[in-house]
C-alpha cells in the first residue's frame, strides 16, 4: 500500500497521522456496509451480498492500516501505565494534587 | 398468554443456573480490589469487553424499539438504530485518549482534564448524574421485563421486574465486573444465536425472502426494501435533514467523550481492556455486532409486516419480534426463546448495577467521603451501592409510566446542548471547567425553554427533534464560549501532564509546545 506507513517508532506512533484518519473513514464505511449489507443479504438480495463483500475488504484494509501503529503505541504506553495509575490513586485520595 | 411445557421450563431453569453460576464463579477475583470489582483488574482481552458492549446494548426493550421504527419506516428505519456508529470514530480517537488517561470513570476524567474547584464540581456532578441515570435505566429496562412477563404468564408487572433484577444482583454483588463481563459473554452468544434463529424462522414462516418481496410489491409497499427511502429534504416524517443530523451527532460525536448516553457503559469497557489496542478493537467490534444485530432484526420485522400489515397501535406492532418467536417456534423451543430474552435482560441489568455502583464508590465515597478507604472497604461499599441501586430501580420502575416525559427531557440534557462541549473538552486545550459547567447549566434552562415552554406559549413553533438539536447547540455555544474565553485557562502544568499521558487530538498547540520545551515529548519534525 503506497503512501501508508507500516513501520513506527513509539514516539512517531504517539502522534496523530493520516493513517488514523484513513482508518476512521474506512471504519465508518464498514459500519454502513454492515447495517445495509446484512439486512439486504437476509432478504437474499444481490445488493446485500455485494455490499458485504466490499465491507469485508474495507474492514480488512482498515485493520491493515491501523494495526501496526496501534500495536507500537499500545506496547509503549503499557510501560508507563503503572505510573499513571499511581497518580490517579493520589488524586482519589487527595494526595499531591 | 403462552403455555410452557416441561422442556420450556427446563431451558429457562438451565440458563438461569448457567448465567448466575457463571457470574458467581469469579467471586474470588471480584473481591480482590476496587479495580477488580469495577474493571476486572484492567486485564481483559478485546473480545470480552466487545461481547459485553454488544450484550449490554441488547436489552428487553431494544427489539421493541427496533421493531417499531422498521415497522413504521421499512429498512430506512434502520438509520434510527445507527447511533452506535459513534464507535466507528471513537474506537480510533476518543477511546485511545480515554484509555491512555487510565481514569476509572468519566467523572474521574474531569479531575485529569480540569483543575481546582471547577474540576471537583464537574466530578461530583457527573458522578451524581450517573448514579441517578443508571438507577433510572435499571427501572426502565426492568419494567419492560415486567411487561413481557405480564404478556407471557399474566404475572403482575412488578413481579417480572423484581424477580429478574434480583437474580442478576446475586452475581453482580458477588463478583462485580468480573461476573458482569463473563456472564455477558455467554448471554451475548445465546442472544445472538436466538436472533439469527428467529429471523430465519420469521422469514421462512411467510414463505421466504421472495414471498416477502412479492407481498410488499402487491401491497404497494416495495419502498420498505430501500434503506435510503427518505420523505424529502425537510418534509415528511423521515427527511434527509434528520438523516444528516444523525450522522453528524454520531460520527463527529466519536471525537468527544460523553456525546452519547452509551459512552459511560463503553468507558468502563475501555478501561477494563488490557491494552490501548484491545480497548480500540473491543469498542469497534462490540458496536459492529450491535449494528449487525439491528440489521438481522429488520428482515424479520418486514416478515411480520407482511403477516400483519395494518396494525396502527404502536404498542401492538412494537411486540412484532417477540410475537414471531412465540407464535412460530415449535413447542419446547419457546422456553429457549424466553431464556434468550432473560439473557439479554440480565446482561443489561448487570452492567447498570455495576456501572452505577462504580460512580457511587469511586467518585463519591472514595474521593469525597473516605479517601483513605482500604481496598476491602471499597469492595464492600461497591456491594452496598449495588444494593441501593437495585432497590431504587424498583421504585423508578413502578413509577415509570408517570416519569417517561421527564426521562425524555433528561436525555435531551445528555444530547443536545452538551454535545459540542463534550467534544471541545477533548479537542480544544482552551476549553475550561467553567465553560463546561456553564454548558450543563445553560442546557438545563434552554432545553426547558425550547422543548416545552416557548412552544406552549406560541412564541416558538414545535420544532422537529433534529431542528431542536441545532437550535440548542447554537444557543448553548453563545453562552459557554464567551464564558470560556472570559475565564482563565486551566494551569499549563496540569494540561501538560494530561497531554503527555493521553495525547488528545485537535487544537493543543500551546500545550504541545510547552511539553516539547520541557523535554517531556520529542520535538515534532519541522
Amino acid at each position: 500500500m503506497a503512501g501508508i506507513r507500516r513501520q513506527w517508532t513509539p514516539a512517531e506512533a504517539d502522534n496523530w497521522s493520516k493513517e488514523d484518519w484513513i482508518a476512521v473513514i474506512l471504519s465508518c464505511l464498514s459500519y454502513v456496509g454492515i447495517l445495509t449489507g446484512v439486512s439486504l443479504a437476509f432478504l437474499l438480495r444481490w445488493q446485500g451480498f455485494a455490499i458485504l463483500v466490499i465491507t469485508a475488504v474495507v474492514t480488512w484494509l482498515m485493520f491493515r492500516i491501523i494495526d501496526p501503529k496501534l500495536s507500537v503505541l499500545s506496547r509503549d504506553y503499557e510501560q508507563k501505565q503503572r505510573e499513571y495509575i499511581e497518580r490517579l490513586e493520589k488524586i482519589a485520595r487527595w494526595e499531591g494534587e | 398468554m403462552v403455555t410452557f411445557t416441561i422442556v420450556d421450563w427446563f431451558w429457562l431453569a438451565t440458563y438461569l443456573v448457567l448465567m448466575i453460576g457463571c457470574g458467581m464463579l469469579f467471586y474470588r477475583l471480584g473481591r480482590r480490589s476496587e479495580s477488580d470489582f469495577f474493571l476486572a483488574g484492567r486485564g481483559l482481552p478485546w473480545w470480552l469487553p466487545a461481547a459485553s458492549v454488544y450484550a449490554t446494548h441488547t436489552a428487553t426493550d431494544t427489539p421493541m424499539w427496533v421493531t417499531g421504527v422498521v415497522y413504521r419506516h421499512g429498512l430506512t428505519g434502520l438509520w434510527y438504530t445507527f447511533f452506535p456508529a459513534w464507535c466507528a470514530v471513537s474506537a480510533f480517537v476518543s477511546t485511545r485518549i480515554f484509555r491512555r488517561s487510565a481514569a476509572f470513570t468519566q467523572a474521574e476524567w474531569q479531575s485529569l482534564r480540569f483543575h481546582g474547584l471547577g474540576s471537583e464540581l464537574l466530578r461530583g456532578w457527573v458522578a451524581g448524574w450517573q448514579v441517578f441515570m443508571n438507577m433510572f435505566i435499571l427501572g426502565w429496562v426492568g419494567i419492560a421485563m415486567g411487561k413481557v412477563c405480564n404478556y407471557l404468564f399474566g404475572w403482575p408487572t412488578w413481579l417480572g421486574l423484581v424477580v429478574f433484577s434480583t437474580a442478576t444482583a446475586i452475581y453482580v454483588l458477588a463478583a462485580g465486573y468480573w461476573g458482569v463481563v463473563m456472564a455477558d459473554f455467554q448471554q451475548g452468544l445465546i442472544a445472538f444465536l436466538m436472533i439469527v434463529f428467529v429471523t430465519v424462522i420469521g422469514i421462512w414462516g411467510v414463505g421466504g425472502p421472495g414471498a416477502i418481496i412479492g407481498r410488499l410489491q402487491e401491497l404497494g409497499q416495495a419502498w420498505r426494501l430501500n434503506p435510503f427511502h427518505f420523505t424529502g429534504w425537510f418534509s415528511g416524517d423521515f427527511p434527509v435533514a434528520w438523516f444528516l443530523t444523525m450522522l453528524v451527532i454520531a460520527l463527529v460525536g466519536g471525537l468527544g467523550m460523553g456525546t452519547s448516553i452509551d459512552w459511560y457503559v463503553e468507558a468502563q469497557r475501555i478501561q477494563s481492556a488490557r491494552t490501548v489496542k484491545d480497548a480500540a478493537y473491543s469498542i469497534w467490534a462490540g458496536s459492529a455486532v450491535t449494528l449487525m444485530r439491528n440489521a438481522m432484526w429488520a428482515p424479520a420485522i418486514l416478515a411480520f409486516f407482511v403477516m400483519y400489515p395494518n396494525i396502527s397501535e404502536v404498542s401492538q406492532y412494537e411486540l412484532g419480534w417477540f410475537r414471531l418467536g412465540f407464535e412460530l417456534l415449535p413447542p419446547g423451543m419457546v422456553g429457549f426463546f424466553f431464556a434468550a430474552i432473560v439473557a439479554i435482560h440480565l446482561s443489561t441489568i448487570s452492567t447498570h448495577l455495576n456501572l452505577g455502583a462504580m460512580y457511587g464508590t469511586r467518585d463519591i465515597y472514595h474521593h469525597y467521603i473516605n479517601p483513605q478507604a482500604t481496598e476491602r472497604q471499597l469492595v464492600w461499599v461497591g456491594r452496598l451501592v449495588t444494593g441501593i441501586l437495585l432497590l431504587g430501580s424498583f421504585f423508578f420502575g413502578m413509577m415509570m409510566e408517570n416519569i417517561t416525559q421527564w426521562l425524555i427531557f433528561a436525555l435531551w440534557l445528555m444530547a443536545a446542548g452538551v454535545w459540542l462541549p463534550n467534544i471541545l473538552q477533548v479537542v480544544w486545550w482552551r476549553f475550561n471547567s467553567w465553560g463546561y459547567l456553564v454548558s450543563w447549566i445553560a442546557n438545563l434552562g434552554l432545553s426547558w425553554l425550547v422543548v416545552w415552554i416557548l412552544p406552549a406559549f406560541g412564541i416558538l413553533p414545535e420544532l422537529p427533534d433534529y431542528q431542536q438539536f441545532w437550535l440548542l447547540m447554537a444557543l448553548g455555544a453563545a453562552i459557554y464560549i464567551p464564558v470560556t474565553l472570559l475565564t482563565k485557562p486551566e494551569p499549563m502544568d496540569h494540561l501538560v501532564r494530561l497531554y503527555v499521558m493521553a495525547r488528545p487530538i485537535g487544537w493543543w498547540g500551546p500545550v504541545r509546545r510547552e511539553a516539547e520545551r520541557r523535554g517531556l515529548i520529542p520535538k515534532t519534525a519541522g
